[in-house]
């Protein structure tokens, strides 16, 4: 027979009372595995949506300056970064319309929300705005005049942002200048990370581009921030609001356990268990089940966090392991939370009436 | 007004039986307060039981048996007197110290036998071993054996009739040596045959030189001891002493 100690009282405790002891364990484990969950993505949270927000364009505009390399070198080589080029023309229909000379690949990378078909690849090839596209007679020959002079462009598909760039016609960069002679104006810089991020970079390319003026786009950089920092708190208020459900459902449960073996405890005084021995034996069992759920529930919810970071954000979470410190801290904060009222049930056991069967 | 005893030695030798009380109680009460006003449910109980005796509590249910018995355990104090168990004032003790007493000097037989449902007879006698020392399963098998069980001890305690329970709690109850038995009911919830095993097994122990104290309601499970403490409203009664009482 194996050695009789505390491991096989709270084994054996354990297994007598199967279907409370695993109640108790799947809310542990619920809580553990929503903790893991959600702390890592949150420590992904900022990455991510920082990538999904770089798709939305540039969050820095710097105009009277055409210096495109020294603008990439001080936006730093993780930046997007694109010159605009702008003239009017005026499509053979006789309406004005806003050309924009732009490097394809370049604006491609930067506006990768825009809603476009086909991209341009030739020398003469235009994406022409939804709306700009009734401006023209012929979308395949699209003839445009600046300054008297006329040019020729294919027009091969439509670009739709339901904003300025629906009336516009969108040429090549080389192409525009050679026809216009108007040298880019604006560039446009998409810089990856947050507000702090965004900031920094706006110092260095005042510093490399005197004269030039460098402004955030405000609306896209502060709506960033707000929306990860308002979605850090929600991730933190889910994370107690679990936590307290948990703890309730565990109150419950403790309770009902030491009310249904109040005469195995009282016996036990009887038998010489000093108080401190009763209440350890009960807190043993309440922190086995803690663990239990928190070995569990970090499994399950990692791999939760992986599959919610899949299908959101195309990329995958992975298991962190400083989340288990924290996850085991909290799983163990709820059960001793959740233990402090059977545990003065426990304090105020009286013995003598229960072992007489009152 | 003490007795007197003589010693079963050599020599003439006569000491009171307050000196050799295992148990002493001297105007020993218990009050509650509730809210009909305070309720004394134990009312100036003065005798002792010297070591070795058999003694019987009796009295209806309300006269204070339980009050008593529960002092008489350590699972209670007095309000006033004094309690003197194996020459300890236990109204002197702090609670954490009444546990420790408590595990060292008295052995519990309960009516409802009151063993760990998710233990085997063996693990149940080792719960007392536990709480008092260290676990010593040699010594918990032969107190199985001792009281007819060696062939059992794997059982649960559901597995066992209720003659057996009460046997693995008479086996749970002398496994530290204490130096009181204190059986409440022990026969309350058997059939006969196993009243008469129990009585019996009562009886080789108290052949052994234990001390018991009894409550029953059974006047022939009384009738077995060699004397009679009744009760009545909170009042002791005291039966002399018939017999010459052996010291251990």
């Amino acid at each position: 027979m194996s050695k009789f100690g505390l491991g096989k009282l709270l084994r054996r405790s354990l297994i007598h009372r199967k279907a409370r002891s695993l109640s108790a364990l799947i809310a542990m484990t619920v809580s553990a595995g929503v903790a893991t969950a959600l702390l890592t993505l949150y420590a992904d949270l900022d990455a991510k949506l920082h990538h999904e927000f770089r798709s939305f364009g540039a969050n820095i505009v710097v105009t009277g300056t055409s210096d495109l390399a020294a603008a990439q070198k001080a936006a730093g080589s993780d930046a997007n970064v694109a010159q605009f080029a702008y003239a009017v023309a005026t499509t053979d229909r006789g309406t004005s319309v806003v050309v924009v000379g732009v490097d394809f690949p370049a604006v491609r990378k930067l506006d990768s929300w825009w809603q476009v078909a086909q991209w341009p690849t030739g020398a003469d090839d235009a994406l022409l705005g939804e709306r700009a596209a009734q401006f023209v007679g012929d979308e395949k020959d699209v003839t445009l005049t600046f300054a008297g002079q006329p040019h020729t462009f294919k027009g091969v598909g439509h670009v739709k942002t339901g904003g300025d760039e629906d009336s516009r016609i969108y040429t090549s960069i080389d192409t525009f200048q050679s026809w216009t002679h108007v040298a880019p104006s604006v560039l446009e810089i998409q810089i990856p990370g947050g507000a702090a991020s965004v900031e920094a970079a706006i110092s260095r390319l005042k510093s490399a581009l005197p004269g030039a003026d460098v402004e955030p786009v405000r609306q896209l950089v502060e709506g960033e921030s707000s929306i990860v920092d308002k979605t850090h708190t929600l991730m933190f208020g889910a994370v107690l609001l679990i936590a307290l459900t948990v703890a309730c459902s565990v109150l419950a449960t403790l309770s009902a356990s030491v009310l249904e073996r109040r005469r195995d405890f009282a016996l036990m005084k009887a038998l010489g268990s000093s108080q401190g021995q009763m209440m350890g034996l009960f807190l043993a069992e309440t922190l086995l089940l803690a663990t239990g759920g928190v070995i569990g529930g970090y499994c399950l919810g990692s791999v939760a966090a992986w599959v919610i970071s899949e299908v959101n954000f195309n990329t995958a979470s992975l298991p962190r392991v400083g989340v288990l410190p924290i996850v085991l801290a909290l799983n163990i904060g709820i059960a001793a939370i959740a233990a402090l009222l059977p545990l003065r049930v426990l304090r105020g056991l009286e013995p003598a009436a229960l072992l007489k069967g009152e | 007004m003490a007795e007197v005893v003589t010693r079963l030695d050599s020599g003439a030798h006569k000491i009171t039986r307050d000196e050799c009380a295992v148990i002493a109680l001297d105007g020993v009460s218990r009050e509650y307060v509730g809210r009909a006003g305070v309720v004394r449910a134990l009312d100036s109980a003065t005798f002792s039981i010297v070591a070795g005796e058999w003694v019987a509590i009796t009295g209806p249910s309300g006269s204070g048996k339980s009050t008593l018995v529960n002092m008489l355990g350590c699972l209670d104090r007095p309000t006033c007197g004094t309690l003197k168990i194996d020459g300890v004032d236990v109204a002197a003790m702090s609670a954490k110290e009444l546990d420790r007493f408590r595990a060292d000097k008295i052995g519990f037989i309960f009516q409802q036998f009151h063993l760990i449902p998710y233990l085997t007879a063996l693990e149940n006698v080792m719960l007392a071993q536990y709480f008092h020392s260290m676990t010593d399963e040699a010594e918990a098998r032969a107190a199985l054996e001792k009281v007819g069980l060696g062939d059992r001890v794997s059982h649960l305690p559901s597995e066992l009739s209720g003659g057996e329970q009460q046997r693995v709690c008479i086996a749970r109850a002398l496994i530290n040596n204490p130096p009181i038995l204190l059986a409440d009911e022990p026969t309350g919830n058997l059939d006969l045959a196993n009243q008469q095993i129990v009585a019996e097994l009562l009886k080789t122990l108290h052949a052994a030189g234990h001390t018991i104290v009894m409550v029953t309601h059974d006047p022939e499970m009384a009738a077995l001891a060699q004397r009679k403490i009744a009760l009545s409203h909170g009042r002791v009664f005291c039966h002399p002493v018939q017999n010459v009482v052996r010291l251990r």
